[in-house]
């Protein structure tokens, strides 16, 4: 015991002079705007991605609007944007709001949110480390992630309007020959450089995890929040820059006048517009586990919190989740099933594709164990994380339709493919995302966010998402085409004009719904009742400081001793008189307890 | 409870280098799945093309690019020299190898905008077909990487000057000697991708 006490110690004093703590800044510019404080700069991407989720939302229901009511006029919106076009959308306006759509939701709002806001304020926090490894290089990734996202901005002000080749930008279409605007080149650059700078941030994440976890905290204790954003890190540094390369070469062909997209008669040849696809989707594929694992990961922390036990077989998910990320590198093929490639890959693809499920169903079913008989505290954060369990098995259902290479013939580009990645991409990382935000708010702003307001948000986003997704699904397996201006000049699609018209009214209350969001957020952060160091009653590190946290987050490092989800311990409970202790908490030796402690909680 | 793994941990400035050397390897990682995104697009085009290189640009100077490969593997080895000095306390032979290894650098630099001016004389050009924009594109965001390599080096040379590189305090060279054999590394693959092999189908 004392021997350990004394390599406690050692190691203490070791990790502290590795990371001496930092006086906090007082100047505007180092505090706000250039501050190296990995919470400061997770605010900074907190606040991007929120206004591009409220922007990218506005453009879906222009979308929703053209498709409940083709060709005319958008109310609020039509006068301002669409001028020209008397307040209705035109066909090539309409490519381009559901391209910007498709960009900006996932390359700057879920990727902000989920991983810049989220994978900055937890990873150091969770691991008990005082800031990133390469502060430096923190502040940079996002100033470089606000470039992009001026480039963003500047692609609406094209002079032929904003990017129109769709969120995939598939040569020829997207070339000079489709798009010749200076809108899709900026948009282009846009996922450019917000790629390198998530390359940034994913080698912070890694190194940090890596070197700067504190004494006794292994790989196998720290919290499946952490997990999920390592994974995801190791699959930014790996596959944005193939999609880097990518958007390279179209780069080149769209400005230089190179030919790499390019064949046919016009051209000189040698080039080929599926090369695209091919390194497109080579990164697309693990992009769709980017955006998925660090969901995971929260899902699978607050579902053992909030059900006062252990997660069910940590090991195994956290396994799982390792398995998906290899595979998530093999499978890619699977979208481009129809681009007349050997059929023998096609079935190798299939074959790896459904593997995943295996890894995946396991995750799940570790889900399901864990509240299972648990003492559950539906509270806000919570209900978020079960809805997230809800739509991310629905998405997953519909992924084995596509994955397999029969089906995937009469479903591929249909609505049914926008259901399925709407399901698991869109609905299942934004419900994850609430649910880490209402979660760590306390934490991030030293204030409590109002729960009923907060459960009014739940039941009307869970309910609206199903009914606007789900459409689409029914949509989709009825033959409607995504991407069409007009799916209603065709006459075999006439009779699904009042599915879209109610699917519509759903996503419109959907979207009116983030209202109580907005107003408990806005509303929590100035006017919320001052949070507690530990609401949740949780034994992560986070929760063992103050709320909001100083500058150099832990006084002293602590020594972690146990995993992350150490509740309903009947030993902990008989001695300390609570369900829950911290992972750096020394439980008292059972002779120094009084008999007296009361047993609650 | 058991015990943390602390008999590993080791001084703190030697944890710091372990710190950014994993961060230089996972830069690096990323940095060559970039140029095999534009490898897997320089196969495919070259596999594709009925004859390489197409039949209206002259015969490439191979022996010119030869040279190019000779310079960028002269320089690393140079490097890998200075390292090994810096580390038996030579210094001055340290500073003296980094110094040839910087001018050999930039030899091959120059060398490789020479080839592109000899390549467009003999009149290739980047937008017309894939093999030029595969030789000017590639080479030349390679040639960039190449520049970014020698601005490192030479700063590394002047701290080196101020006697800012002692043994055992020499991260920034161990770092960019990292950074610029993983240059040479990218040529000998992208040398003969582009420049071996050729005509016929």
């Amino acid at each position: 015991m004392i021997a350990e006490e004394h390599l406690d110690r050692e190691a203490l004093e070791l990790a502290e002079a590795l990371q001496p703590i930092h006086h906090p800044p007082h100047s505007f510019f180092r505090k706000y705007l250039w501050s190296l404080d990995h919470k400061v700069i997770a605010k900074q991407y907190l606040w991007s991605g929120l206004i591009f989720l409220l922007v990218g939302g506005t453009l879906a229901m222009v979308i929703r609007w053209q498709w409940a009511f083709p060709g005319r006029a958008v109310p609020v919106l039509g006068p301002v944007f669409f001028r020209d076009s008397g307040g209705a959308v035109g066909p090539a306006q309409y490519m381009q709001v559901f391209t910007m759509h498709g960009l900006i939701m996932i390359f700057f709002a879920i990727t902000p949110i989920l991983i810049g806001a989220f994978g900055n304020y937890c990873i150091p926090l969770l691991i008990g480390a005082r800031d990133m490894a390469f502060p430096w290089l923190n502040a940079l990734s996002y100033w470089v992630f606000a470039l992009s996202l001026c480039l963003v901005i500047g692609s609406f002000l094209g002079e032929l309007g904003a990017a129109g080749a769709g969120w995939t930008t598939y040569p020829p279409l997207s070339t000079n020959v489709g798009t010749p605007g200076s809108g899709q080149t900026l948009m282009v650059a846009a996922v450019f450089v917000t790629g390198v700078s998530s390359i940034m941030g994913g080698i912070n994440y890694v190194t940090t995890v890596i070197r700067l976890r504190a004494p006794g905290m292994t790989y196998f204790r720290m919290p499946l929040t952490v997990w999920g954003l390592f994974l995801t890190a190791v699959l930014n540094v790996l596959f944005v820059p193939v999609l880097g390369s990518a958007a390279l070469l179209l780069l080149l062909d769209r400005t230089l006048g190179t030919q790499f997209y390019l064949a046919g008669a016009a051209t000189q040849g040698g080039g080929d517009p599926i090369l695209f696809q091919h390194l497109f989707w080579i990164f697309g594929h693990p992009e769709v586990y980017i955006l998925i694992l660090p969901a995971w990961g929260i899902v699978g922390d607050l579902l053992a919190y909030f059900s006062r036990k252990p997660a069910n077989w940590y090991r195994g998910s956290v396994l799982s989740m390792v398995a998906v990320t290899v595979l998530s590198a093999v499978v890619y093929g699977h979208h481009m099933f129809m681009t007349g490639i050997n059929p023998l890959l096609g079935q190798g693809f299939m074959v790896l594709t459904l593997i995943i499920s295996i890894p995946a169903e396991l995750l799940f079913l570790n889900w399901l164990r864990t509240i299972w008989k648990g003492s559950m505290r539906l509270t806000t954060p919570m209900l978020f994380a079960l809805g997230m369990v809800f739509v991310f098995g629905l998405g997953g259902l519909t992924g084995l339709y596509l994955g397999a290479v029969a089906p995937d013939f009469y479903l591929h580009d249909t609505m049914f493919v926008v259901g399925h990645f709407h399901f698991t991409m869109a609905a299942a990382s934004f419900l994850a995302s609430f649910a880490g935000l209402y979660f760590w708010f306390p934490k991030m702003f030293g204030r409590s966010m109002s729960e009923p307001l907060g459960k009014t948000h739940f039941w009307v986003t869970v309910v609206g998402i199903t009914l606007v997704f789900g459409g689409q699904l029914l949509a989709g397996y009825s033959g409607q085409h995504r991407r069409l201006y007009d799916p209603f000049v065709y006459q075999y699609l006439q009779p699904l004009r009042a599915l879209n018209r109610y699917t519509s009214y759903a996503a419109f209350i959907l979207f009116l719904g983030q209202l109580a969001f907005i107003w408990n957020f806005f509303h929590s952060l100035v006017r919320g009742p001052k949070a507690e160091a530990n609401p949740w009653q949780v034994g992560t590190l986070e929760w063992s400081i103050p709320s909001p946290p100083p500058m150099h987050n832990f006084d002293h490092l602590p020594v972690v001793r146990r995993g992350p989800h150490e509740l309903s311990s009947p030993e902990v409970r008989a001695r300390l008189g609570r369900d829950w202790i911290g992972q750096a908490e020394v439980l008292p030796d059972a002779h120094d307890v009084p008999k007296t402690a009361p047993a609650r909680g | 409870m058991t015990a943390p793994g602390v008999l590993l941990y080791r001084p703190p400035h030697a944890r710091d280098e372990a710190t950014a050397r994993v961060g230089m390897l996972l830069f690096l990682g990323s940095w060559a799945m970039m140029f095999a995104g534009l490898f897997f697009a320089l196969g495919v085009v070259r596999w594709r093309s009925p004859m390489w290189p197409p039949e209206e640009v002259g015969p490439l100077p191979v022996g010119w690019a030869a040279l190019n490969t000779v310079l960028l593997v002269g320089s690393s080895l140079l490097l890998e020299m200075a390292l090994r000095s810096v580390r038996s306390g030579r210094l001055g032979r340290m500073t003296a190898a980094l110094g040839a290894a910087l001018a050999v650098g930039v030899a091959f630099v120059a060398s490789q905008v020479g080839l592109f001016v000899r390549m467009a004389d003999l009149g290739l050009r980047w937008d017309a077909g894939a093999f030029g924009g595969a030789v000017f594109g590639l080479c030349g965001f390679h040639a960039l990487h190449a520049a970014v390599g020698l601005v490192g080096l030479a700063a590394v040379l002047l701290a080196a000057g101020r006697g800012a590189l002692q043994p055992g305090r020499h991260l920034r060279l161990r770092l960019w000697t990292q950074y610029w054999h993983f240059v040479g590394v990218v040529w000998l693959i992208l040398f003969p991708a582009v420049f071996a092999g050729g005509r016929g189908g």
